[in-house]
């Protein structure tokens, strides 16, 4: 067993090198549910069953679609079938135009309709816009068709209160005639031809509004992003300057001129440092000193290394002796920011910039990397808690001391994964 | 009158009440416009000013008037610092009235709990977006307390205010405005409710590190426990990172497909495709509206934000004002910053690597300077001007590596969240980064990061090779294969 507040220490590293995992799978898996649902099936958001009264709202999700029919529902729905049975009987004398001219509609509907959005009819059920074109496009050769297509738009629109129009779903009627006419009463209930992302992804179109708003937030960011210099933020610069030093000197004299966050800033480049130094160190050791010059250099260079390394921990001591006891009247609070790595203040991109993958391995691969570098990085912070804290216990020899020997060996050389065998060598005799 | 005197008087006019006469005992010693001018544009003050006439032409009729002109100006400059504080508070989240801010001049306690507010929301805005309902309001300032005394801030009075938040609102709008002309804070909260419209990806850690997250409620281990729970917890949390992984690998398959799928939608042609945002706001309306509401409020405060960086400059005038009303603070012992456990723990980890490396140098050095020495001993005097030569070259080199870190060196790298958008290999101009660039920098992170844990594990082992070889008559297998 190890001692108590090594082992409170070392589980709560480990619980919080948990928790962020946790964390992360958690957003992966919020992100995941969304682009599962995309690719599926797009569904009526709302009952496919169409309901003459709004009903009252439970959860906010959609309602089953098991309801059973009441006979107004039943009513409503032989209507619906006979709308659309007349619909294809209509459309099929317009059917000898030929398929290619109904994808061509489709397109052109949609192109119309992004045009016409803002005068589209108000629906009952509010929508902003139907993608594909619920307005009459136009195109000379789809009038007729049109009408036929608008009658069970209407009839499914005025039914249903809360129906939700799939995106493209009811528009694409003018589809393949048969399906139509086999509508059983259960499957009028749903559009006769569902949207799918990978059949019809082409054909969405985003609605004017959000269009609008999101042009106008990029230019916004934009302009908040340029660095502007003009003679107001000049002297806007400098007001503040003195406003900084005034306060400072109103507040009784400077005081140590360092804070928390500046302390642990520079507790930070100093990580930094002492990983370049090493690097550049191994750099030296390993490389093999051809002449005497070379020599020279390899002992300067780390008699360098030597002198900086004093001047880091010097600094560190310095840092160290500022930081004092928490005095006065200051509440202990919980930083929960670790210094960042990045060095953050140097610039940074308010809004983001544009990355092009061009394959699904090539994403794959980046992702990959990344979690992998979050990986690596918790690994290297742990094995130095882990050194931190399992070391000064094998040194000092206990109780078991083999077993430990034993994990700690596998827990820090080996990341956890592999064991070493210890032999007792007795002598054969 | 002086000249401020109207100014809060039209910051009144934005409130309800009246304020009665109390503020006819403010202190006359900060006057806008009186006194030496502190820089060169005086467009608000109404100075005759020919770049400013320039500017402004509006006012240059008004500042020829001669014995009217000062009553006229300060017409002008009464309605900007209303304006200006207006568009403050738009920008910041949960920002008061600009009549809570003149309030807050006068020490006015009803302007009190607003602004403890405001700070809050300000100094931790994580919590805010994540928690249901605010903590009370004794949390709340001490919140507020601790986080403005780690970053630094001066004032001693603010520690001393009663945590039920009653009190206190002069010395708030100062922190405020201490928080504000010490960076770019309006920016920084903008970016962090930023709303996402594209699928991102951040290419350095740096929010995540930001982002602490829920915090998880959790039992404390408080016993000692073996150091078989240990190993239990490096598997598990080995098994995790290959979850998140397979299930990351799943994302961008699926990513991949909707990209290629609504290619040629969007209405941005350097965008092309539509994102998972997008296609959900065409999928489901009634997020999609949300999304725009969202969207739009985010405009208004972008455009606030950008109002308050053109006008800022009355409010700068006006908090000179506000630090002249307060009493001056009697001169304090210095106080010193403090450092959180887990900061200490952080130092010690610091020192004890530097003073390892710092033992391995010196292992290093000193048998080379001694070999150097008795080789070179008796050499002759040409060997004094290479020797210097070299001094100076390897002191440009290390003065060099000294400056990687000093300066933060990550400039170079990659920084920030990116919007991932698909297109054809061909694209090589155009704006943007190319993922194959990045793959190539991330791997070579991703070799140096792999040195440094085999380093350690290293260094792990030999001290333990060490400590083992302390007791005879046992032999140590280590593992197969590496």
């Amino acid at each position: 067993m190890l001692p108590a507040d090594c082992s409170r220490r070392l589980v709560a590293e480990l619980r919080d090198a948990l928790d962020a995992c946790a964390e992360r799978q958690r957003q992966l898996e919020r992100s995941l549910r969304v682009s599962r649902r995309l690719l599926r099936t797009w569904e009526p958001a709302e009952t496919p069953a169409p309901q003459p009264t709004p009903a009252p709202e439970t959860s906010g999700e959609a309602p089953s679609p098991e309801s059973t029919p009441s006979s107004q529902d039943l009513k409503e729905l032989e209507l619906l079938t006979q709308a659309l049975e007349k619909a294809v009987r209509v459309r099929k004398g317009i059917s000898k135009t030929g398929e290619r001219h109904k994808a061509l509609s489709l397109k052109s509907g949609s192109a119309a309709t992004s045009a016409t959005t803002a005068s589209a009819p108000s629906r009952p059920s509010g929508q902003a816009s139907c993608r594909v074109s619920e307005t009459k496009p136009p195109r000379g050769i789809q009038q007729t068709v049109v009408p036929a297509r608008g009658l069970p738009e209407c009839r499914l629109l005025s039914v249903g209160d809360r129906t939700r129009m799939g995106r493209g779903s009811r528009a694409t009627k003018p589809g393949p005639g048969p399906r139509d006419q086999q509508i059983p009463p259960s499957a009028a209930r749903q559009a006769p031809e569902a949207f799918t992302l990978k059949e019809k992804g082409i054909l969405l179109r985003l609605p004017m509004a959000y269009r609008k708003a999101a042009s106008r937030n990029s230019r916004l960011w934009a302009q908040l992003s340029s660095p502007q210099t003009s003679d107001s933020m000049d002297a806007a610069a400098t007001a503040k300057t003195q406003f900084l030093q005034k306060m400072q000197m109103t507040s009784g004299g400077p005081g140590s001129g360092l804070s928390a966050a500046a302390v642990e800033a520079e507790v930070g480049l100093l990580r930094t440092a002492c990983l370049l130094l090493r690097r550049r160190m191994e750099e030296v050791l390993s490389a093999d000193p051809a002449d005497c010059m070379q020599e020279y250099r390899c002992l300067l260079t780390l008699e360098g290394l030597q002198a900086i390394t004093e001047q880091c921990l010097h600094r560190l001591q310095e840092l160290r002796a500022v930081v004092g006891q928490q005095l006065g009247p200051w509440p202990v609070g919980r930083r929960p920011g670790a210094s960042l790595p990045c060095g953050g203040g140097t610039d940074p991109l308010w809004s983001p910039q544009l990355l092009l993958y061009s394959s699904t391995q090539e994403l794959q691969t980046l992702e990959a990397l990344r979690l992998r570098l979050a990986m690596l990085d918790q690994q290297i912070h742990l094995e130095k808690v882990l050194m931190a804290e399992l070391l000064p216990l094998v040194g000092t020899q206990g109780p078991h001391w083999l077993a430990l020997c034993r994990a700690v060996h596998s827990l820090l050389c080996e990341g956890g994964e592999r064991f070493l065998t210890v032999l007792r060598d007795e002598p054969a005799d | 009158m002086p000249a401020h005197w109207t100014e809060e008087t039209a910051l009144k006019g934005r409130g309800h009440r009246s304020l009665g006469r109390r503020w006819r005992r403010v202190s006359t010693r900060w006057v806008i416009g009186r006194g030496p001018s502190r820089d060169g544009t005086g467009a608000v003050i109404g100075r005759w000013d020919p770049a400013a006439a320039a500017r402004n032409p509006r006012k240059v009729s008004a500042s020829c008037m001669g014995r009217r002109r000062r009553r006229v100006d300060r017409g002008a400059a009464v309605g900007a610092l209303p304006e200006a504080i207006a568009a403050l508070s738009r920008t910041l989240p949960a920002g008061p009235s600009p009549e809570i801010f003149r309030r807050a001049k006068f020490d006015r306690p009803e302007a009190a709990p607003a602004l403890w507010q405001l700070l809050f929301r300000v100094l931790s805005p994580l919590s805010a977006n994540g928690a249901s309902a605010s903590p009370a309001q004794e949390a709340q300032v001490r919140v507020v307390k601790s986080e403005l005394h780690s970053q630094g801030y001066p004032r001693r009075a603010l520690a001393q205010l009663p945590e039920d938040g009653s009190q206190g609102s002069r010395e708030l709008l100062l922190a405020l405005a201490w928080l504000l002309a010490r960076g770019p804070l309006l920016e920084r909260l903008l970016a962090q409710t930023r709303v996402r419209l594209g699928d991102e990806i951040p290419l350095c850690e740096c929010e995540a590190l930001a982002r602490p997250g829920p915090p998880v409620p959790r039992v404390e281990a408080d016993g000692p426990v073996d150091i078989r729970h240990l190993q239990w917890l490096m598997g598990k949390l080995r098994f995790r990172w290959r979850k998140l992984i397979t299930s990351q690998q799943e994302q961008c398959a699926l990513l991949g497909k909707i990209h290629s799928y609504t290619r040629g939608c969007h209405s941005d042609r350097s965008l092309g495709h539509l994102s998972v945002a997008e296609t959900e706001l065409l999928r489901d309306a009634e997020g999609g509206q949300q999304l725009l509401r969202r969207l739009e409020s985010e405009n208004v405060r972008l455009e606030a934000a950008l109002r308050w960086r053109r006008q800022e400059l009355v409010f700068w005038r006006w908090m000179d004002t506000v630090l002249g009303t307060c009493p001056p603070e009697a001169s304090q012992p210095t106080f010193v910053p403090w450092i959180p456990e887990r900061g200490a723990g952080e130092w010690e980890l610091v020192a004890r690597e530097l003073q390892a490396l710092r033992e391995e140098l010196r292992g290093a050095a000193e048998p080379r300077r001694a070999a150097w020495e008795a080789r070179v001993g008796g050499w002759g005097p040409e060997w004094s001007a290479v020797q210097r030569a070299s001094r100076e070259a390897v002191g440009l080199e290390l003065a060099a590596l000294q400056r990687a870190w000093e300066q933060g060196g990550a400039a170079a790298q990659p920084h920030g969240p990116c919007r991932l958008v698909k297109s054809d290999a061909g694209a090589s101009e155009g704006p943007g980064l190319r993922a194959a660039q990045v793959i190539e920098v991330l791997r070579s992170r991703e070799a140096c990061l792999e040195a440094v844990l085999c380093q350690l594990q290293r260094q792990c082992r030999q001290e333990l090779a060490r400590l083992a070889g302390a007791l005879p008559g046992l032999i140590w297998i280590l593992p197969p294969g590496r």
